[in-house]
C-alpha cells in the first residue's frame, strides 16, 4: 500500500507545545494493531471508570462499539472509501474512514450535489475529554475534517462533506467547524444522531479560521 | 493526497477545538466487538481461572515464573487463578492471551470483560470449568478437557483480528 504522509502538528495539553505529527491518507496495519493494543484497553478501561463511578451507561463513550479493523477490512479497499489517519510520537491519534461516491447532500442550497460523507471519524480514547482529564493532544478533530475538505475539494465538489455527529460532539461540528445542523435524522438506522453538512463557503471559511495555511 | 498546513493553522486550530469530542459516524454495534465490561454482572467466571491455572502447570511453571514470563502482575495472577468473581485488566488477559497463544478477543470473553458473541464458547467454558480441577498435578482428564478447550478458542484463529 502507498501511504502518502503530510507533515501536520498537534497541541501537547500537557506542555503547551505543538508536537510534529503526521497526517497519512491511509489506514493501514500500523493503526489497527495500535486501535487493538493501545485504544481497546484504555478505551475499556476508561469505561470501567466510568462505570465505577456511577457514570450512567447512556453517557459513556457511544463509539465503544466500533471496530476499525471490520470497518478498514469492509471498506477501505475500495476506491470510493479513502481513509486518513495521524500518527504523533509513533502512536495513531485519530481514523477516518470516507465516502466519496455515494452520499449527495440535503442542504436545500446544494441538494443533490456530490459530496465527502464521513463515514467514521473516531479519536484515539487518551485524546478524548470525556475519559480522560487532561486529554494528551488537541487538534484531531479539526485535522481530519481539514482532510475530508481536502478531499472533497480533490474530487471536484468544492469542499463539500457530511456526517452524522455522534451526540456529544454536535458542538464541535456546529461550532468549531461551522457545518449546518440539519437536525436528528429521520432514518431509524441513525437516530437520534443529528446530520451535519458543510457548504463550500463553509469549507472556505474553516480553512481561513485557522489562518494562513 | 498531501495536504499543506502550517503550524500557525494546526495550532490555532487546536485551541478552537478545545476539549470537544470529535467522533462520526453510525452508533450500529459491530458484531466482532463489543467493548462493554460484564463488570456490573457480577457473575463469576470460573473457567477463565482455571484455563489460565492448567496452562500455567501444563507448561510447569509457579504463578511467580508465569507472571515474570507473561509480564503481569502476580499478585492479579493469583486472583485470578483463586477468584472467580475477580475481574483482570484487559491488558492482563492480552499478555495471557499472546503468552498463551489464543485469540485475545475470544479470552476478552471467557474473561466475561466483553460480551460473548457465540454462545458456544459460554457452553464450552462451563463443560471445560466443570472436567478440571484446581490441583496440583495435571490429571489425563484434564489436559484432554483442556486440549478441547484451547481447540475450541482457537476455531476462530483466522478470524481473529488480534492473532494477525
Amino acid at each position: 500500500m502507498s501511504v502518502t504522509s503530510s507533515a501536520v502538528f498537534l497541541l501537547n495539553v500537557e506542555t503547551g507545545e505543538t508536537e510534529s505529527a503526521e497526517l497519512w491518507d491511509a489506514i493501514t496495519e500500523q493503526q489497527l494493531a495500535d486501535w487493538e493494543a493501545e485504544w481497546i484497553p484504555e478505551l475499556l478501561g476508561a469505561i470501567r471508570r466510568l462505570h465505577r463511578a456511577g457514570v450512567p451507561r447512556h453517557a459513556w463513550p457511544q463509539s465503544r462499539h466500533w471496530d476499525w479493523r471490520k470497518k478498514t477490512a469492509t471498506l477501505t479497499g475500495m476506491l470510493a472509501h479513502p481513509a486518513f489517519s495521524l500518527v504523533c510520537r509513533g502512536l495513531t491519534q485519530g481514523m477516518m474512514i470516507l465516502d466519496n461516491t455515494t452520499k449527495r447532500c440535503r442542504l436545500p442550497a446544494q441538494a443533490g450535489k456530490n459530496m465527502v460523507y464521513v463515514e467514521y471519524v473516531e479519536n484515539a480514547p487518551w485524546n478524548r475529554p470525556e475519559l480522560f482529564d487532561p486529554p494528551r493532544y488537541r487538534g484531531v478533530g479539526s485535522l481530519l475534517v481539514r482532510a475530508a475538505i481536502e478531499s472533497s475539494r480533490q474530487e471536484g465538489f468544492k469542499g463539500r462533506i457530511g456526517l452524522h455527529s455522534l451526540p456529544q460532539a454536535n458542538t464541535f461540528y456546529a461550532r468549531t467547524c461551522g457545518m449546518t445542523d440539519i437536525g436528528v435524522d429521520p432514518d431509524p438506522g441513525y437516530s437520534p444522531m443529528h446530520y451535519f453538512e458543510m457548504t463550500q463557503e463553509q469549507a472556505d471559511a474553516f480553512v481561513e479560521k485557522g489562518g494562513k495555511s | 493526497m498531501r495536504i499543506e498546513v502550517t503550524r500557525d493553522w494546526c495550532l490555532h486550530m487546536a485551541e478552537l477545538e478545545g476539549d470537544e469530542e470529535i467522533g462520526a459516524g453510525s452508533l450500529s454495534v459491530d458484531p466482532t466487538f463489543d467493548g462493554e465490561s460484564l463488570t456490573q454482572s457480577g457473575a463469576p467466571v470460573v473457567a477463565f481461572g482455571r484455563f489460565v491455572s492448567l496452562m500455567r502447570r501444563d507448561r510447569g511453571l509457579t504463578v511467580e515464573k508465569l507472571a515474570d514470563d507473561a509480564d503481569v502482575d502476580v499478585a492479579e495472577l493469583v486472583s485470578v487463578e483463586e477468584d472467580s468473581r475477580y475481574k483482570p485488566e484487559v491488558r492482563t488477559v492480552y499478555q495471557l492471551a499472546n503468552f498463551f497463544d489464543v485469540p485475545r478477543t475470544t479470552l476478552l470473553q471467557v474473561a466475561g470483560l466483553t460480551l460473548p458473541k457465540d454462545d458456544r464458547i459460554v457452553e464450552e467454558s462451563v463443560r471445560f470449568a466443570a472436567r478440571s480441577e484446581p490441583v496440583d498435578a495435571l490429571s489425563r482428564e484434564e489436559r484432554a478437557a483442556l486440549e478441547a478447550f484451547v481447540a475450541v478458542l482457537s476455531e476462530d484463529r483466522t478470524k481473529d483480528p488480534s492473532l494477525g
